[in-house]
């Protein structure tokens, strides 16, 4: 019986999150899901990536209808949702999503790592076996190349990356320096604790209720000052975070240029996340002075879109050939039971031929005669088994698995053993054997 | 032969400026930056050898003109650099540093240098050494420092304008490089003090007298007081764009000096004239 690599799956391009969150498993409900995966009919191996984005199926199986299951079971409603793909429509696929060009923002760096703990999963659960080993150590492997051979991760893809990159490339790092977080808007409280991630070494919060104010620097473990203090606050700040609802200027260009000739022209980084915006335009103009609106983020998050589409261009070509190779060494493999068990054969032979020449005359022999005679026998193995040796491996690499069919039926040699190493009936119960998956 | 090894050194400074231009073009292959990296610590090796070879043959003398003077420049600024390097880590730097050091080496390589018309024992005076060599170390620290700013105002124009282009990524940080520039401008300045008092010494042992208005020790004193009153604006709080703009001007000078001072015969005994066969230096 022939196996191959089916996926069945849905995703936020398929499935709206109601359905998504239904056939969504993590933790020990995944284990045991992964273990009734594999305790099916002709299912040999299996692996599960569960992501808020997807819930993707991987069986080395006879056909997809268990993976089906493992859906159908879960939400009926799932049925209308699914994609399947077998053999290297598969692979590519498992390729794509660990390079994260599948995802919803591409380039994305958690994809990797979540699939790396699926796949660590799945061989604990020993629901994985050297062929999903082989296949996901690939996947991770296309990724990690196309991450250093293309600009895919590069850029910034949400307001608060841009704010870190922006001060980044004013201030270095923010050690020994302050963040101002000025309002009480969301976007504010999520970029000023990415910047903190850049080694501040406070957070001072001001809004005009007080009340707001300090809940927001408890969240972000900063500071609580009266809105009165604003003036002040500029001077002592580096980087000031503004999203306030007032629908006027609260940073002026007189009160940035009276706090810049108090900082004596230290450099000053102004965020306005605000609409309409908080941050005078003029201010921005004044020396030293890095002032940066909503729209100028946008524009940054855009073209970094408009980047790693191109790139993902580039990527796309590394998947390819990285699922040829894939396929094509599987292919390989799968003609080496073969001639392993040809040349064992064929050893035997020799042996038994060369002992039975030896009981007869080895007598006459001396130690260096009946040496020769069994180098004889091995060389005359080696001689005639060097052609067929080589044009197997040939074949099978260029993809062509039917030499190995027929030359397994010409020296009547049984079928090969699966090319997967789990040494398990597919109808066998009883106790699975420990198979551990080796990483190559 | 000085001339022919310094060809050689040469050819290793243009691999070393290939090799961080590639770097910045394609900053994803940073093996490229380690390459520059060595071919320039090769081409600072080959050049040392290049000056001994060129005492030997020339008595040093070739250190007053132009062109030996140039020659340091760029021998010491690639040192400076490498030293750099090695603690601060910026590979963009190079990519600026590399290709000025080639177009200021490469009119030196046309020309053998004049032979020597007056004795070199006649400048054997140990304090001329350490002249010569605090000298161009300080000239080359105003170098490095020039192209730091050139940098700075470079990434303030796309940080400023948001612009956020390729510049934009490459460039290290404003900080980085305001930092940078006044570090380079202190030290030269400390180097170039020495230069100055060791130079006014050989002037009293090789002219009778420190001082005698000679248009090179009023440029050079000019020059000092220059970056003299640049380090004492730090302190008063100068930095980031008028800081770098300062550090432009005062390099422009202090190349603008150089080449001129020393390329308009007879106008300076600088340049290798010491009082000692030619009247006319007495004459002044």
């Amino acid at each position: 019986v022939s196996r191959d690599l089916f996926l069945v799956g849905l995703s936020h391009k398929t499935a709206p999150i109601e359905v998504r969150e239904r056939v969504a498993l993590s933790g020990d409900d995944l284990k045991s899901a992964l273990e009734e995966l594999r305790r099916m009919d002709g299912v040999e191996e299996a692996f599960v990536v569960a992501t808020c984005n997807r819930v993707e199926v991987y069986v080395q199986a006879d056909g997809d209808g268990a993976a089906r299951r493992f859906f159908t079971q879960r939400a009926p409603e799932a049925g209308d949702h699914l994609y399947v793909k077998g053999g290297a429509d598969a692979v590519r696929h498992l390729f794509r999503v660990s390079a994260s060009l599948d995802s919803m923002v591409v380039g994305e760096q958690q994809v990797l790592g979540q699939v790396k703990e699926a796949y660590g999963l799945a061989s604990a659960a020993q629901a994985a076996g050297s062929y999903i080993s082989r296949l996901c150590n690939r996947a991770f492997a296309t990724a990690k190349r196309i991450r250093t051979e293309t600009d895919i991760g590069r850029g910034a893809t949400s307001m608060s990356q841009v704010a870190v990159e922006l001060v980044e490339k004013i201030f270095g790092d923010l050690r020994g320096r302050s963040i101002l977080l000025a309002g009480a808007g969301k976007m504010g409280a999520l970029s000023a604790k990415a910047l903190a991630d850049l080694g501040a070494d406070r957070i001072l919060v001001t809004n005009r209720s007080p009340d707001r104010g300090l809940a927001l620097a408890h969240q972000v473990a900063g500071t609580f000052r009266e809105w009165e203090e604003l003036p002040r606050l500029l001077v002592e700040a580096d980087v000031a975070i503004v999203s306030t609802g007032a629908p006027h200027y609260v940073l002026t260009r007189d009160l940035v240029h009276a706090a810049m000739k108090a900082r004596r022209q230290r450099s000053l980084c102004l965020i306005d996340l605000a609409v309409p915006r908080n941050v005078d335009p003029a201010a921005g103009q004044l020396p030293d002075v890095f002032a940066y609106d909503v729209d100028d983020m946008e524009k940054v998050v855009e073209s970094t879109h408009e980047a790693r589409k191109g790139e993902a261009l580039r990527a796309e070509a590394i998947v390819e050939a990285e699922v040829m190779a894939f396929t094509k060494e599987r292919e390989a493999r799968a003609a080496l039971p073969v001639l392993a068990q040809l040349r064992r054969q064929a050893e035997a032979i020799a042996l038994a031929e060369a002992e039975r020449t030896l009981a007869q005359v080895g007598g006459k022999l001396d130690e260096k005669g009946r040496k020769s005679v069994e180098a004889m026998a091995r060389a005359i193995v080696n001689k005639l088994l060097h052609g067929p040796t080589a044009r197997l491996k040939e074949a099978a690499s260029s993809g062509d698995g039917t030499l190995a069919g027929a030359a397994a039926e010409l020296f009547g040699i049984e079928e090969a053993p699966a090319p997967s190493g789990k040494e398990r009936g597919p109808r066998e119960p009883g106790p699975p054997t420990p198979t551990v998956a080796s990483n190559e | 032969l000085s001339v022919q090894i310094l060809r050689i050194a040469a050819a290793l400074y243009a691999g070393a400026a290939a090799a961080y231009i590639v770097y910045f073009a394609r900053p994803r292959h940073a093996r490229a930056a380690t390459i520059g990296f060595w071919l320039l610590a090769a081409a600072f090796g080959v050049n040392a050898v290049a000056f001994g070879v060129g005492c030997a043959e020339y008595g040093g003398l070739e250190f007053f003109g132009l062109r030996g003077g140039l020659v340091t420049v760029v021998w010491l600024v690639s040192g400076v650099y490498l030293v750099l390097q090695r603690y601060y880590k910026i590979p963009t730097l190079g990519a600026f540093i590399t290709p000025f050091t080639l177009v200021v080496l490469v009119p030196t390589l046309f020309g053998d240098p004049k032979r020597p018309e007056i004795a070199p024992a006649a400048l054997r005076h140990p304090t001329l050494t350490v002249h010569i060599v605090t000298a161009g170390l300080g000239v080359a620290l105003f170098a490095i420092a020039f192209g730091s700013a050139i940098m700075y105002l470079l990434q303030e124009r796309e940080v400023k304008g948001k612009r956020f282009g390729a510049l934009f990524s490459r460039l290290p940080s404003l900080d980085t490089l305001d930092r940078m520039v006044q570090r380079l401008v202190r030290a030269g300045f400390v180097i170039y003090t020495i230069a100055l008092v060791a130079g006014t010494i050989a002037a009293t042992a090789a002219w009778k007298s420190p001082w005698s208005w000679d248009p090179q020790q009023v440029v050079s004193l000019a020059v000092w007081f220059l970056y003299g009153a640049m380090v004492q604006l730090r302190h008063s709080g100068w930095h980031g764009r008028r800081y770098a703009l300062l550090t432009l001007v005062a390099f422009v000078l202090v190349a603008g000096s150089m080449v001129s001072l020393k390329t308009v015969p007879g106008i300076t005994r600088h340049q290798g004239d010491y009082g000692l066969t030619t009247p006319a230096g007495g004459a002044q």
